[in-house]
């Protein structure tokens, strides 16, 4: 999946980077969510202050010892103004119990123009010895971008804090003020992190007239406290840590959250307590955006003229959106979730995915076609039915299509039948390697707003066939006696499968290097080959599946054993999986990227003089999630080897993570099954 | 694209004189476009690159107060993905450099012009205290496969000063042309270098009767990263200059290095200072009637136990003013103190040994993780780490104390087998340091193991790690608690096996010691090890053959390769069967001696009891690229023996199993 992250303000993780999405996650509580309300006085110059010293005696939530640090304390207090600002004040300490905890001391803070951090401390406490103290003149500043992955410029900095002696057995805390000027008067209090807390508090204060809206994901709702006037106050104790697993769910999806939406008097709405309120927000953002100038006008003629069907133009169009738009994201204030006018991104040539969106929009309305923006998160479960309407779930901006009476394709999977709109297709220009008509597994069985004219909605993205994705491999084989394996292979990869394959290739720079993945899959299973050609095919032309044949030769393939000849009939592929061998229960669903269906036919002629003497037996295992069956048969001097793995489920809930585990296993097993020749008898 | 990575300017000389700052080229001082470049859609030289450089060029001007560098690159965009080259980021110093004169166009495929005139973008990359990182960004509009993307921009640098520069020449994309001068500051002497060499045809560095150094170039490779490859500083083409205050640089190497040793010499003989503290030490240390050996290797482990601040966590500046560490000015401070870096306490150890009456040097020593030191290349700073040579019955052996848990005369494999300079009152000589043999460097590991009947494993693995294989985990897991230490060591035994493996750390590894193997006991269960064929059951024998799986499986080689140390893997498994179970047929014994490394695998079979014990010996060091498919076919045959299996026939109340 595309994982840039171009409808955002927050700063975005490594790509592919789960822990590091986690670790964000935590600190962001810690980036975004501040202000000052009580500015806890120090003791004396350089001590913690009181709040931090009140800790230092309490007792630790559960934990157990592998936790590297507690959260002692946590606080944020959210006093909003009547012109819109919020000053915000966050307060944390941490109590460190093993070296990993360390990374507690090097804090992140994020800002931005409209976000200005007032004031920033830190301090440390240690188990001996006095208090340490840093100023925020002695942070550091680091900006953020990636300019060769296309994100060129963003208005967002971090002050970086490196808090001393940050060790076992201190406690590490900070304190910051800002004042935020934000467009969308909304709110996100995360409970828990990735260590156990102690308690969390959470302060908000209204003006006169104004109301607020909470809604709680993965949490019990806590009710306030009333503390004043206009004023509430969240606790929480004891929360659990979300401790990171391989294939979890994103943060959002399990982490205890409350979103909350501020409503100003007289029905100003910049809280969204609807999914219309969003969309019409999001309306009045892009107003007028979608315009096409003369020029667009004329390149849509150019692209669509030779072609007689509207699928026709709307392939055309999408192509060149896919392709002769470049993806730079440039990220300056409320440009993070604004797109580029149509007519800029055209002449540059270039825009980040809402740009692009919008461009294409544009496009598809000079040939009479209706198309609204999407808006989505790339992590398939940060958003669900449950989610309320709120700006800091989405990180993405794709298109739906409104497919006009008669245009049917066979190609055109990523459909969904609206109400009231008919047939909308999903689309994402972004991602230059999923075909028109298809849609990338994260963003199946996804949740994205849908902005019409009339507002807009949360609406559930499809679910592809099993048979949308996958590889299929045949090999034809011949075996000597001496061991000797040779043969060509054909592999057909559709979908996200295809989608794998030519991301690897895009960065090969080398055309001696477009080899390297079948020489991996080959090391793989094999200890002795040599590839002795391969060609790729299609790999530009994602509408086609693509392809690989390879022709290779394996000395020592079969194993002598005495008078026997040993060949394993699966040769080449690994379905197994290892992410479920571990000591710890498993906590939380285990997340597939797509449906697919994977099948291998593998003939292998055995050498002359040689029978079949034992066969691995079949498997066939069968779950909900997923199926694997396999078998070997001898049909007069050949071996040949089937099997078919699909997965058919998203998500694995936990409850059936050990039929998971087992069918890993099933398949580990099959895959080192083994048959034997023997010396023919006539 | 990242213009330049690093900062690659070292302020070296505040100079006093005047001039002012012109562009050495102003305006859109463009070259011409040829027809070829614009029709090129390929470069046989460097097949599949997403772009190429068609041209480059680097003029530096240093001339006192207007110091300035003109960059211009020309890319050809061939392929979708090298799009990418058309973001453009330029790093600088703020305050020491400035940026001026940026000015980009794009070429379309057919000619036509596009002037940048949008936006140049200030980014912060980092803002400490004391320096500010700021870059250029921007990016190039309408942008094609087939355009040409050129762009041209000055670094200005601060006046009153020169700084150190280079010109590098290997870059993430292929050249076809580059063109570098330097114009040097003429009060100071430069000196110039190529210390990886010259790509093929480059014209070398010269400075021509203007005082103007000039180099061209063409058709260089572009960069590309290996395994197991050398430092990139050995491969990357490029030209190095210094400045030197002195009226006239020193260019013969013999009386280069004597001047150096000898200022080190003075230096190392200061810091070890009188002989009285040390013997005084030495007599705390040592018994009179101590063996000579047994005397080196009490003072060794004593010089250990100081306190080695090189290897504690990286302590903020307010910690380390708050420990008010002394410095040490001699050997006799770092005794006393208790305390040292890494570097003092090996000279302390220097100190001690020659106050035992044993013959020892100083010896400077060039670590080869960065460099391959070649004293031709005059470059000092090369030199980085201190070792001690003891001459001890005979025998030659080399210390680095200074470095935690090194065992005793077991220099880090990024000292061992490097240049170095033995240092006495001439300046010194140039030795070579020792590289332990295999032998020295083991993982042992002994497995005793019982088959269920559904072919599971269960038992005792042992995993022994000797030598390098012991310090290099000690080293890492130094920071580390015990329910760390015991997470790596069980994730290290899941990666020997290729299976999926249960195993939990039964012992408590000493962490500690330099001169103890690290030796880790596990209670392992491998489910399903075994696997049935009709009336057959099959034992793979490659339980440790994991970690061989990937090595060298790709056909294609660029670079040398290099191994950190020679190694040694033992390993010794036996397996129970089930009652009634017999050995059907074992593979043949192995035995691959192929000089600089070996594989040899042995089985048998007897009362129920499958045993096999397996070698994998590793001599090699640097093989050369052109060897590596020897290379290659040796850890092929080392895969295909991991893959053997043995035949067995179950008990017959097992079979139907």
């Amino acid at each position: 999946m595309n994982n840039k992250s171009c409808f955002s303000r927050e700063p975005h993780p490594p790509a592919s980077s789960r822990r590091a999405r986690t670790h964000r996650s935590a600190a962001l509580a810690a980036l975004f969510v501040v202000a000052s309300l009580l500015s806890s006085p120090a003791a004396k110059a350089g001590d913690a202050p009181s709040w931090m010293h009140a800790l230092v005696n309490v007792p630790l939530p559960i934990h157990d010892e592998k936790t590297d640090a507690v959260l002692l304390y946590s606080e944020e207090i959210l006093n909003v103004q009547s012109n819109g600002r919020i000053k915000e004040t966050e307060r944390a300490a941490y109590k460190i119990l093993r070296p990993d905890g360390r990374r507690f001391g090097k804090l992140q803070f994020a800002f931005t123009p409209d976000s200005k951090i007032n004031s920033l401390h830190a301090w440390c406490i240690p188990a001996q010895g006095k208090d340490y103290e840093v100023k925020e003149k002695d942070t550091a500043e680091r900006g953020y971008a990636d300019v060769e992955g296309g994100e060129l410029y963003t208005d967002l900095r971090a002050k970086v804090v490196d808090i001393p002696a940050a060790e076992p057995g201190n406690i590490v805390g900070f304190e910051i003020d800002r004042d935020a000027r934000p467009y969308i008067l909304q709110n996100e209090w995360f409970l828990q992190q990735t260590v156990p807390v102690a308690e969390a508090r959470y302060t908000l204060q209204l003006p006169p007239g104004w109301e607020y809206k909470a809604v709680w994901l993965n949490h019990a709702e806590i009710q306030p406290t009333p503390s004043g006037s206009n004023q509430w106050v969240w606790e929480a104790k004891n929360l659990p840590a979300i401790k990171w697993e391989p294939d979890m769910p994103p943060w959002k999806g399990v982490a205890g959250l409350m979103i909350v939406s501020l409503v100003p008097p007289g029905g100003v709405k910049r809280g969204f307590l609807t999914w219309s309120d969003m969309g019409n927000w999001y309306n009045e953002l892009t107003q007028g955006r979608r315009e096409a100038s003369p020029d667009i006008k004329q390149k849509v003629a150019a692209l669509t003229s030779s072609v007689s069907t509207p699928l026709g133009k709307m392939r055309a169009l999408a192509d060149f959106l896919q392709r002769d738009i470049r993806y730079v994201a440039i990220s300056l204030g409320i440009g993070g979730v604004q797109p580029h006018p149509a007519t800029e991104v055209f002449s540059h040539r270039f825009g980040d995915c809402k740009d692009k969106a919008t461009l294409l929009s544009s496009m598809l309305k000079e040939v009479g076609i209706d198309s609204y923006y999407v808006i989505i998160n790339v992590e398939r479960g940060e958003v669900t039915p449950e989610t309320p309407p709120h700006i800091g779930g989405f990180n993405h901006a794709i298109l739906a299509i409104r497919l006009p009476d008669g245009v049917s394709d066979s190609s055109l999977v990523a459909v969904v039948q609206h109400p009231k709109l008919g047939r909308l297709l999903f689309f994402d220009p972004t991602d230059d390697l999923t075909p028109f008509g298809q849609l990338h597994g994260a963003l199946q069985a996804n949740y994205g707003m849908l902005v019409t004219p009339d507002g807009g909605e949360l609406m559930a993205l499809p679910q592809l066939a099993t048979s949308a994705s996958g590889i299929t491999r045949a090999a034809k084989l011949t075996l000597d006696e001496h061991g000797t394996l040779r043969g060509e292979v054909h592999e057909i990869r559709v979908g996200d499968s295809a989608w794998y394959q030519r991301e690897i290739l895009r960065s090969v720079d080398k055309d001696s290097d477009r080899i390297k993945p079948i020489e991996g899959l080959m090391a793989n299973s094999l200890g002795v080959f040599q590839v002795t050609g391969a060609t790729v095919t299609n790999l530009k032309q994602t509408s086609l599946p693509f392809e690989y044949k390879w022709s290779f030769v394996a000395p020592a393939y079969g194993k002598t054993a005495g008078n026997l000849l040993l060949v394993r009939p699966r040769v080449l592929g690994t379905k197994s999986r290892d992410l479920l061998e571990r000591k710890e229960p498993r906590q939380y669903p285990i997340e597939n990227e797509s449906p697919s269906r994977d099948t291998d036919t593998i003939e292998i002629t055995i050498p002359a003089g040689y029978e079949v003497d034992d066969l691995p037996p079949a498997v066939n295992a069968d779950y909900s999630f997923a199926s694997y069956h396999s078998k070997t048969e001898v049909n007069g001097n050949t071996l040949k080897y089937t099997r078919t793995y699909e997965v058919k489920e998203l998500s694995v809930p936990v409850s059936k993570a050990d039929e998971l585990k087992k069918l890993y296993r099933i398949i580990a097993s099959d895959e080192r099954n083994t048959a034997v020749l023997k010396p023919a008898t006539h | 694209m990242n213009f330049r990575r690093v900062f690659l300017f070292v302020v070296l000389l505040l100079i006093a004189a005047v001039a002012r700052r012109t562009p050495l080229v102003s305006g859109d001082d463009w070259l011409p476009i040829t027809p070829d470049e614009l029709k090129m859609t390929s470069e046989p030289k460097a097949p599949g690159a997403p772009a190429i450089f068609l041209y480059r060029e680097v003029d530096r001007k240093d001339s006192g107060t207007a110091n300035t560098e003109y960059n211009y690159a020309r890319i050809k965009i061939l392929t979708e993905e090298g799009r990418k080259y058309a973001n453009v980021e330029i790093p600088y110093l703020h305050r020491t450099t400035a940026i001026s004169n940026i000015r980009a166009r794009t070429i379309r495929p057919d000619g036509t012009i596009v002037n940048f005139d949008g936006k140049v973008y200030e980014k912060t990359i980092e803002k400490t205290k004391g320096n500010t990182y700021l870059a250029k960004t921007f990016t190039l509009t309408d942008v094609q496969v087939g355009s040409i993307i050129e762009y041209h921009f000055n670094y200005d640098f601060e006046d009153g000063w020169v700084y150190s520069s280079l010109w590098v020449l290997s870059e993430e994309l292929f050249t076809k042309r580059a063109k570098f001068t330097l114009k040097p500051y003429e009060r100071l002497s430069v000196r110039w270098s190529w210390p990886a060499g010259l790509p093929a045809g480059a014209q070398v560095p010269t400075e021509e009767p203007d005082k103007v150094i000039r180099m061209t170039a063409q058709d260089i490779p572009a960069f590309q990263l290996e395994d197991y490859m050398p430092p990139e500083n050995e491969l990357k083409f490029r030209v190095d200059f210094v400045y030197s205050e002195e009226s006239a640089i020193e260019k013969d190497e013999t009386r280069y290095w004597k001047q150096f040793g000898k200022k080190n010499y003075d230096h190392v003989e200061g810091f070890i200072g009188k002989s009285q503290a040390m013997q005084q030490a030495v007599s705390q240390i040592v018994a009179p009637s101590d063996p000579p050996e047994v005397k080196l290797q009490k003072i060794y482990a004593r010089s250990q136990q100081v306190r080695n601040l090189s290897f504690e966590p990286r302590r903020t500046e307010q910690e380390q003013k708050r420990d008010k560490l002394k410095e040490a000015k001699n050997v006799a401070d770092v005794w006393s103190n208790g305390y040292g870096w890494g570097s003092e306490i090996t000279w302390l150890f220097l100190g001690l040994a020659k106050a035992a009456g044993f013959e020892a040097y100083p010896v400077i020593a060039a670590s080869r993780n960065e460099y391959f030191f070649r004293p031709a290349r005059m470059n000092s700073h090369e030199l980085n780490s201190n070792v001690v040579l003891v001459k001890l019955n005979g025998k030659e052996l080399y210390f680095d104390p200074g470095t935690a848990f090194a065992p005793y005369a077991m220099l880090p494999w990024q000292e061992a087998s490097v240049g170095a300079l033995k240092l006495d009152k001439d300046g010194g000589s140039w030795v070579t340091t020792a590289l332990p043999d295999s032998s020295a460097s083991r993982i042992e590991r002994k497995a005793e193991l019982t088959m269920t009947d559904e072919g599971s494993l269960e038992g005792k693995i042992t995993v022994t790690f000797t030598g390098l294989e012991g310090l290099s985990r000690r080293l890492e897991l130094r920071d580390k608690d015990d329910a760390a230490r015991k997470r790596y060591l069980e994730d290290q035994l899941s990666e020997y096996v290729p299976a999926a493996i249960e195993g939990e750390l039964k012992s408590q590894p000493d962490w500690k010691s330099s001169s103890e193997p690290l030796v880790a006991v596990y209670q392992v269960k491998v489910p399903g090890w075994a696997s049935s064929a009709g009336k057959r059951a099959l034992l793979p024998v490659g339980l440790f053959s994991a970690t061989e799986k990937h090595l060298f499986e790709h056909a294609h080689r660029e670079f040398p390769i290099v191994f950190e140390f020679p190694f040694k893997k033992m390993d010794d498994v036996t397996i129970e069967l089930p009652l009634g179970w017999q050995v059907g047929s074992a593979p043949k014994d192995m035995d691959t001696d192929a000089k600089a490394a070996e594989y040899i695998f042995k089985s048998d079979g007897k009362n129920g009891t499958v045993h096999f014990n397996r070698v994998l010996r590793s001599d090699l060091f640097i093989v050369p690229a052109d060897k590596y498919t020897v290379l290659r076919n040796f850890f092929q045959v080392v895969r295909s023996g991991d893959e053997q299996q043995i035949v067995l026939q179950p008990g017959t109340t097992s079979a139907s199993q």
